[in-house]
């Protein structure tokens, strides 16, 4: 898989706010790319399930939509703050930090 | 900034979807099948959940002393719930202004349920009440995991002029809105999903704010009826996350965009996202206990809090819907204080105000038909 896009979407939280954000991978600093891909590596992204873990029922939680395409193939993935997964931990921390710096330069 | 985008991913209410399967076209049936499977598989995991938290419920920690007890930890930006102790029931302050803002503010949270509403704390069996502070980096949010509280830093890890939000700890009223979804977690369990979700939410901001008010002793005159005040860093144009006062106008940033509450059921928001929109519509409930408070006066804990308590310790179920919370405020308002009572004239005057009348028809969620009419192709 040679990830070419990524989007990102979180929702819910006590601020009920939304941040969200679309990336050109190619776009992005060599270290952070890399870092990225690692990650999606890690996780075996593409065989990961559709829906992660369930926080639905987890009052102020957040749900993050991850979207990863490359080529005409993509692959969805919906979950929650996932604690016991460290990789996923990571990407969502990069992924948030990443929408925020994009949101700001707008 | 709010979430239009209608999709398939809104729940449809049952007896439509019903229809679709037995009398639309092929595809209409097939989307009408996928809707309904995932509305049966919702409903037997909140069963599931329902009854492991009935399982877990005799064992939640409980006061040393069958009253207040509190213990604080530091998860030090980590995951691992709880973390360190660093704060228990009758230590001195500590260094860590988050410690001992969640420690004094899930005191007032107890005191305010003991004092005024009876309860011995989230479970009414003296539950002790946990909090972590400094949970992982970067983290904008507090939630309750259904057993504790845990708060993150805001946006702790970023450049001063990029920081939005400030630590979750930092305004009362947020532990009081966590500490109220256990209570609600342990009486009327609303799901956290459409209405119900949105009362849920409702319930969370009611004794938050009542919490603040209690500690401020302030009436609802005094009272500025915004949920998270001080949260926000100088950086966003707002006065907080949520105003029960005017719903909709907490904030409008060019960085977070505009607060998405409607304050009345003609703006009811149809939204998939955020357990369809449990932030957003919690708004129009909210308007109502805020028009019923000042219009009864005084302390609003004192009388609305103590009718919105009753009602969510012994009407509300987990499928409740607005219509349903107005009607039970209502007739909850009558056995305390009097049928045709000023405080139940009050109730009703505040649902009326966001346009749900007592005993009127329980509205649909229209957002969601229009999009799958739209989706089908019949509109
Ligand atoms: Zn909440």
């Amino acid at each position: 898989m040679d990830v070419e896009r990524i989007k990102f979407e979180r929702t819910g939280g006590f601020a009920g706010i939304r941040l969200a954000a679309d990336f050109d991978v190619s776009d992005l600093p060599d270290d952070l790319s890399q870092t990225l891909r690692e990650l999606l590596n890690a996780l075996d992204f593409p065989e990961l399930p559709a829906r992660l873990t369930n926080s639905e029922s987890v009052p102020d939680s957040f749900t993050y939509v991850i979207t990863v395409e490359a080529g005409k193939w993509h692959h969805t993935v919906i979950t929650g703050d996932a604690p016991e997964n460290e990789n996923m931990q990571e990407l969502l921390e990069l992924l948030n930090r990443l929408a925020r710096k994009k949101i700001k330069k707008h | 900034m709010h979430n239009h985008r209608h999709s398939l991913e809104c729940i449809l209410p049952e007896h439509m979807l019903e229809q679709i399967a037995t009398k639309g076209s092929n595809a209409q049936k097939q989307m009408a099948m996928d809707n309904i499977s995932v509305v049966y598989q919702l409903r037997a995991e909140r069963a599931m959940r329902a009854s492991l938290a009935d399982l877990f419920a005799p064992t939640m920690p409980r006061a040393a002393d069958g009253g207040k007890e509190r213990i604080v930890y530091d998860v030090k930006r980590g995951t691992s719930l709880p973390g360190t102790a660093v704060r228990r029931e009758g230590d001195p302050a500590s260094a860590d202004a988050a410690v001992n803002e969640a420690y004094d503010g899930s005191g007032v949270t107890y005191d305010l349920y003991k004092e005024v509403y009876g309860r011995n704390s989230i479970n009414n069996n003296a539950m002790r009440l946990d909090s972590s502070v400094h949970y992982r980096t970067g983290y904008d949010n507090a939630f309750w995991d259904g057993k504790q509280m845990v708060y993150g830093d805001g946006d702790e890890n970023l450049p001063a002029e990029d920081r939005l939000f400030n630590r979750f700890t930092i305004a009362i009223d947020i532990i009081g809105h966590e500490l109220t979804h256990g209570v609600t977690q342990f009486e009327a369990k609303l799901v956290y999903s459409q209405q119900p979700g949105a009362l849920n939410e409702h319930m969370s901001d009611v004794f938050g704010s009542l919490v603040k008010q209690y500690q401020s002793r302030q009436t609802a005159a005094e009272a500025d009826w915004i949920i998270g005040a001080g949260l926000f860093t100088p950086n966003v144009n707002g006065v907080g996350i949520r105003t029960m006062k005017a719903p909709g106008s907490a904030y409008d940033d060019p960085v977070l965009g505009k607060d998405p509450q409607p304050a009345h059921m003609k703006e009811y928001v149809s939204t998939p996202s955020d357990n369809g929109g449990v932030h957003i519509n919690s708004g129009i409930p909210n308007h109502a206990f805020y028009r019923a408070a000042m219009e009864i006066g005084g302390y609003a804990w004192e009388k609305a809090g103590m009718i919105w308590y009753v009602t969510l310790r012994d009407k509300l179920g987990e499928n409740s819907n607005f219509q349903q919370c107005a009607d039970f405020t209502h007739q909850t308002a009558g056995e305390l204080f009097g049928s045709g009572s000023l405080e139940q004239q009050a109730v009703k005057n505040g649902w009326a105000g966001v346009g749900i009348a007592i005993g009127g028809e329980t509205p649909e969620p229209k957002g969601c038909l229009e999009a799958t009419l739209r989706f089908l192709g019949a509109a």
